[in-house]
């Protein structure tokens, strides 16, 4: 029944996965089992293929879509049996800075993989980073900019998380964002797509 | 040899006595660098122009594209702006639910060319003429729907989008006619099919939906004598072979964000590539001799005796010196000898 779930779920077929969740939870299983054996290993495999280009954005897109249906259903048992998320992230795309979508695919793409997401949305100041990260006890915070002009506000968040002394991850992401910059900018890690993020973001978080 | 014909000749391969070039720029590169920027066209003149929509009726739009604040285009898609000198972001489509698609505003103000006004301008001009045509179906479609929406039905292919997309194509088809009855040298369509290292769609998706529409434009151009040209943004080499097939005439594509070598070892010399050079990194945070340097790469992969035309964007962030070392780069190079191009 899991490998029919994640497969499900990487095909994006969100009412059957809503309905395989319902089945595994009638029949018994722990939601934690649902969760960690089911529908985060099909966010696991979605991602592998998101990085080999043999899925791209509307095949990740409607298999979040997917993913959340099923979160939905399970995180009222989750919530009942204690299980934690794997972690907490702030994410927002930079002030000055309206666009969304790679932000929201990684957003997307964390949530199914087990992680609590504080989604701050577009054109964050520097503050409300910092403001959510302490309020919510955040693990990451992660940063996006599609411009050359916002990215620069990216060292704005790091110096203030810095001069705020609080001790969370920043990794960064976006079109003109490159590994040399986040070293530029002493950014803790970087991801060049969405997929990579979820692994930059569990990497942080072991560390 | 006038800008039009080293044009013509860099599109077929006769060997101009230089390379044509053409200087893209934005709204922000006027406010930030304005007596740079007329330098830059001082010295180094466009052999290729766009020609004015000369619209006799104008356009139903609000708000100033390139301003802060909300833009309404044409078609009703609402922009909203936070910097002054580019685009917004759609982020209230108008076409939320198939049962507006009716009510889906075609903008035939838009085919109220005045044609003898564009001949006007074509005779007067002695650079390669582009029409004001810019078609972009793909992106027509996310601003109407929403870009997560758009790519969502690309996914489940609800019948409403082939419908929204046969709306499109149909206007611009005709608009495209409208312009290849005029004088101009060449149609032109666009849209951002790349992302940073791969399609945004599948590569079979993007052949089955909308391979078709750049075809047909391509057609249309050819069957009026006119040459068809392409933009697109991001990493499209999944794309290239299709748009060679289908006789595309020039493509301007983020070349580093591909491998430029490899391209130029499968396409060079079957499609001319109208630019650019990087203006993610390199424009904006390079030095003049790295420009320089990236400038002598495309020369060596992609020229043919003909084949590429110096375009470059002086867009948000670029250095006005590295604009300026992309067309002495080129112009370093001529006349073209064979030793400096195989260098």
């Amino acid at each position: 029944m899991l490998k029919k779930m994640q497969d499900a779920l990487i095909a994006g077929k969100k009412a059957e996965v809503e309905t395989l969740v319902d089945q595994a939870l009638a029949a018994g299983m722990p939601a934690g089992t649902i969760l960690n054996e089911g529908l985060i290993p099909g966010m696991e495999r979605l991602g592998v293929q998101f990085k080999a280009n043999e899925v791209f954005i509307p095949e990740v897109l409607v298999a979040a879509r997917a993913m959340n249906a099923g979160l939905a259903k399970l995180e009222p048992h989750l919530a009942k049996a204690g299980i934690k998320p794997r972690g907490v992230v702030v994410i927002g795309t930079v002030k000055g800075d309206l666009h969304d979508i790679g932000k929201n695919l990684v957003a997307m793409m964390l949530r199914g993989n087990g992680y609590k997401i504080v989604d701050l949305g577009v054109d964050v100041a520097p503050e409300k980073y910092l403001e959510a990260a302490k309020a919510n006890q955040a693990s990451v915070i992660a940063l996006s900019a599609l411009l050359t002009t916002t990215m620069v506000q990216m060292k704005t968040v790091v110096e203030a998380v810095e001069k705020a002394g609080l001790k969370v991850p920043i990794v960064i992401g976006g079109a003109p964002v490159t590994k040399d910059y986040a070293d530029q900018i002493h950014a803790s890690g970087y991801a060049p797509d969405a997929a990579s993020a979820v692994e930059e973001i569990g990497r942080l978080i072991a560390a | 040899m006038t800008s039009r014909e080293l044009v013509v000749a860099s599109l077929e391969l006769r060997g101009p006595g230089r390379v044509p070039r053409q200087l893209w720029t934005l709204p922000w590169a006027q406010w930030t660098w304005p007596r740079e920027l007329a330098g830059i066209a001082r010295r180094f003149p466009d052999d290729i122009v766009t020609c004015p929509a000369f619209l006799r009726e104008p356009l139903r739009t609000s708000g100033q594209e390139y301003e802060p604040g909300l833009f309404v285009d044409e078609w009703g898609c609402r922009f909203e702006n936070k910097q002054r000198g580019i685009i917004g972001q759609v982020k209230d489509p108008v076409l939320r639910s198939w049962a507006g698609l009716d009510g889906v505003r075609v903008p035939r103000e838009r085919l109220s060319v005045d044609t003898d006004q564009v001949n006007r301008f074509c005779e007067a001009a002695e650079a390669f003429v582009l029409a004001k045509t810019w078609s972009h179906p793909f992106e027509l479609v996310q601003f109407l729907r929403g870009p997560e929406t758009l790519y969502m039905d690309l996914a489940e292919r609800p019948a409403g989008l082939d419908r929204l997309l046969e709306k499109v194509h149909a206007f611009y088809l005709e608009e495209m006619a409208l312009w290849a009855s005029t004088d101009v040298d060449a149609l032109v369509f666009a849209d951002d099919w790349g992302g940073q290292g791969s399609l945004l769609i599948a590569p079979a998706l993007w052949r089955e939906l909308f391979k078709p529409l750049y075809r047909d434009y391509v057609q249309l151009a050819h069957r009026h004598g006119k040459y068809a040209f392409m933009h697109s943004d991001g990493h499209i080499e999944a794309i290239l072979p299709d748009l060679v097939e289908i006789g595309l005439d020039a493509l301007n594509a983020q070349l580093f964000t591909m491998d430029i070598e490899a391209i130029g070892t499968r396409f060079a010399g079957r499609l001319t590539f109208w630019g650019e050079v990087d203006r993610q990194h390199l424009l904006p945070y390079g030095t003049p001799a790295e420009v320089r340097a990236a400038v002598r790469t495309v020369r060596r992969a992609l020229w043919r005796q003909g084949g590429v035309i110096a375009q470059c964007e002086f867009g948000i962030g670029a250095r006005p010196e590295n604009v300026a070392a992309v067309f002495e780069a080129w112009d370093e190079s001529t006349p073209l000898r064979r030793d400096i191009i195989e260098r």
